[in-house]
């Protein structure tokens, strides 16, 4: 009941009309740091349609932060191409994609300003794009609080709330751009699993309400069947992915999801693909991050 | 009759109704929800009465009623293997229990509730709430939202508790929120409030006592050195009471004391040659230590000639600060500025370098030109280090200062020192010594005030850490 919110009708196949879709193609990126190349990424190609949530399950340190940074435009790749929506963000003659507030990160560690109180992250973009003076930034980002049940935070500083709100005040001062697409680089790595469980309910229950395409990496297989359309399993470095796989699971879901019969059977479909990358990743002692 | 009676009973009714629905809206969930929908919930609520001591419910005992406190207080105690947060804590007025009646699947019940005190509590039936709340999904929606967002801070870690609430609504409700614990901790007060429950808090801790005893033993050890045993090597020095009576003498022997005018005008001279000094530093230092951060290309230009003239000492600038400077002030102004500007340029650069590069990337993320992330996250970002820059360099200012009033000048602490010694007025010398202690205290004090204000976020961060 907290999660589903049965009134909102989220088909599973999304059909957003904001855009954001994706296609990387034959992405390759090559870490050269000290004359020894690194190859992090290795001829990846994914489609993610508008309004997916696609997840990205790898073993620590397979190189799916690279893919991320290369969308966001926080790095160059090396060869390949990342497309939005038809528009070239990063390939040929332009390797780094421009970051910009139609693809916003959720940082793993929470990227919330702490110098600023939570109603004042929430309104940063608008404000200093200029889209919105603040009085109407502050009334939007009132309402948006409120839905999603943060109003009691608003006047907070982020080092004075949960790890588990802070995440979602982070989440609503991204939504608050409208974005196309959302990039989440492992952002509930570090909350315990009660939490975590909370916060799986509350991410979709913004998803349903805003239906951006979300990128969602993590190394919770759990995690990516039970909020994913999509999930891709990605192989150790150089990172490609391995298996695709439809969570045929219908929207809206709620955390009665994760005992039924056929997210068991998903968990054991893919629970050995992931085992094994995993396996391999540990033998070559990979630095987890 | 019967009409009167059945009036009284009416409007007793609708009194309790109104009452019902006065603590339905202090309690945090329902603070959104229409007067009308509250008035329906009002009408499946149920009151029940306990006893101090008596059990609600028991951990594991079947969930379908959530509760709300209507007076007395109740402990809430997780039972063991759910405790992530705070396994106990007290319930009172507008604050809801029991939420585990609106999960999904029903769990037992996760704590064990008891009554403290003689306790009114309201029950409602989840399965009607729910029902009633579907007729208004909108709100629904958002009382849901806020039902969760009040699990999630009952399971939040220790230290990270999000108890405040905000200013503008304290007076309404300031129990609500998720309930109890310990909400008297900082991010709540402000100014004056703060101040005296810090102070207190110390009063009661053993610091003053300790101080205390330090300070003692310091001036015990120098009345007996100098007066009692008179040590060999303490037989020139000023004693304590020597040095008491002079600095409190209406006619001082050797002409300083809290009663001369002139002793006011060496203080004033002093500080403001440190003032002028500090602001000069912090004006030019504050930027530079940014732009050395901010820009690797400026850094490599800049940095290695400031690493070189960095470790010159103060004095060894004292021939070419008279040379360069004319006058008998510029001179000292530009001794005591430099080692000022070196800490605080260092500290600064060292500061923004500290920032977390997702910050700077999160806020390109949000559409921020290089301008404003300089502005709105470089700054901010490296405040702590410019203050931690800005304690050092009031130090340092002092210091330098009395080294070039001893070499050159006409007022200040320094040159009263110095002339002390040469005109064999012992205890002047340490009237200044200490005078210029207790000023260095007070201006290195207010520079960590004014860093406090301007940091407000990490005074309650570091306020919330101190009482976990």
């Amino acid at each position: 009941m907290i999660s589903a919110v049965e009134n909102i009708q989220p088909a599973n196949a999304p059909a957003s009309a904001r855009g954001g879709a994706i296609q990387i193609e034959d992405v390759v990126k090559v870490y050269d740091p000290e004359g020894a190349a690194v190859m992090a990424v290795d001829h990846c190609s994914l489609d993610i349609k508008a309004g997916e949530i696609c997840m990205i399950v790898g073993p620590s340190g397979c190189g799916k932060t690279t893919l991320l940074n290369a969308i966001a435009g926080f790095h160059d790749i090396t060869s390949g191409s990342i497309h939005m929506d038809g528009e070239l963000l990063c390939g040929p003659g332009k390797p780094m994609a421009e970051p910009g507030s139609d693809r916003i990160v959720v940082f793993q560690n929470g990227a919330l300003f702490p110098w600023r109180t939570n109603l004042e992250n929430v309104i940063f973009g608008p404000v200093m794009q200029g889209t919105m003076t603040k009085a109407q930034a502050i009334d939007k980002a009132r309402g948006m609080m409120a839905d999603a049940g943060l109003n009691d935070v608003e006047y907070n500083y982020p080092g004075e709330i949960s790890s588990g709100v802070r995440r979602r005040v982070e989440i609503v001062r991204a939504l608050m751009n409208d974005p196309k697409v959302l990039l989440f680089d492992e952002p509930y790595r570090a909350l315990d699993s009660l939490t975590k469980s909370v916060m799986h309910e509350a991410l979709l229950e913004i998803y349903y309400r805003n239906p951006v395409t979300i990128f969602f990496i993590t190394h919770d297989l759990e995690e990516a069947l039970f909020v994913g359309h999509r999930v891709v399993i990605m192989t150790t470095r150089p990172c490609k992915p391995k298996k695709i796989l439809d969570v045929d699971i219908p929207h809206p879901r709620d955390y009665g999801v994760l005992t039924s019969k056929r997210f068991r059977e998903l968990m054991e479909e893919t629970v050995d693909a992931v085992h094994e990358e995993a396996l391999k990743a540990f033998d070559r002692g990979e630095k987890e991050g | 009759m019967s009409n009167v009676k059945d009036f009284n009973d009416f409007a007793e009714e609708a009194r309790l109704n109104e009452e019902l629905v006065t603590l339905l809206k202090e309690s945090m969930p329902f603070h959104v929800v229409s007067e009308r929908l509250l008035d329906r919930i009002a009408a499946i609520a149920q009151r029940a009465s306990y006893d101090p001591g008596e059990v609600i419910y028991h951990g594991g005992d079947p969930s379908d009623e959530i509760f709300i406190v209507a007076s007395g207080r109740i402990e809430h105690a997780l039972v063991d293997g759910v405790a992530t947060g705070t396994p106990m804590r007290t319930m009172e007025r507008g604050d809801v229990f029991g939420w585990a009646a609106l999960l999904k699947d029903r769990p037992g019940r996760l704590a064990k509730t008891t009554a403290l005190t003689a306790s009114e509590v309201l029950r409602i039936d989840a399965q009607k709430l729910v029902e009633v709340l579907d007729t208004e999904p909108t709100t629904a929606d958002t009382v849901m939202s806020r039902f969760a967002t009040m699990i999630t801070k009952d399971f939040a870690v220790p230290g990270e508790r999000a108890e405040v609430v905000p200013p503008r609504k304290r007076a309404g409700n300031a129990r609500s929120g998720g309930g109890g614990g310990n909400d008297g901790g900082g991010g709540a007060m402000s100014g004056a409030a703060l101040f005296m429950f810090r102070f207190s808090q110390w009063l009661r801790s053993p610091r003053p006592y300790l101080m205390f005893i330090g300070f003692s033993i310091l001036l015990g050890f120098w009345f007996f050195a100098v007066e009692i045993w008179k040590l060999p090597r303490f037989r020139e020095m000023p004693g304590l009471t020597e040095v008491w009576r002079e600095w409190l003498a209406e006619d001082p022997i050797y002409g300083l004391s809290v009663h001369v005018p002139e002793y006011y005008t060496h203080i004033w001279v002093s500080i403001r040659r440190v003032l002028i000094a500090f602001a000069l530093a912090t004006g030019l230092g504050v930027p530079l230590g940014l732009f050395l951060g901010w820009s690797t290309k400026f850094k490599e230009y800049v940095f290695p000639v400031f690493e070189t003239l960095r470790p010159i000492p103060v004095l060894a600038w004292v021939p070419l600060a008279i040379l360069m400077f004319t006058g008998l002030e510029t001179p000292v102004i530009f001794l005591t500025f430099l080692a000022s500007f070196y800490a605080t340029a260092l500290n600064t650069m060292l500061g923004v370098q500290s920032i977390d590069d997702s910050y700077s990337r999160a806020a390109y993320c949000l559409g921020a030109s290089h301008r404003q992330v300089f502005r709105h996250i470089v700054i901010p970002g490296a405040m702590p280090f410019i203050f931690t820059g800005l304690q050092i360099s009031i130090g340092v200012a002092w210091f330098s200062l009395v080294a070039a009033e001893m070499v050159s000048g006409q007022y200040g602490l320094g040159y009263v020192i110095n002339t002390s010694y040469t005109m064999v007025r012992y205890p002047t010398i340490v009237i200044g010594m200490i005078t210029l202690g207790i000023i260095g205290y007070v201006t290195s004090a207010m520079v960590r005030l004014l860093g406090d204000h301007l940091m407000q976020w990490r005074v309650r961060e570091l306020a919330l850490g101190e009482q976990s």
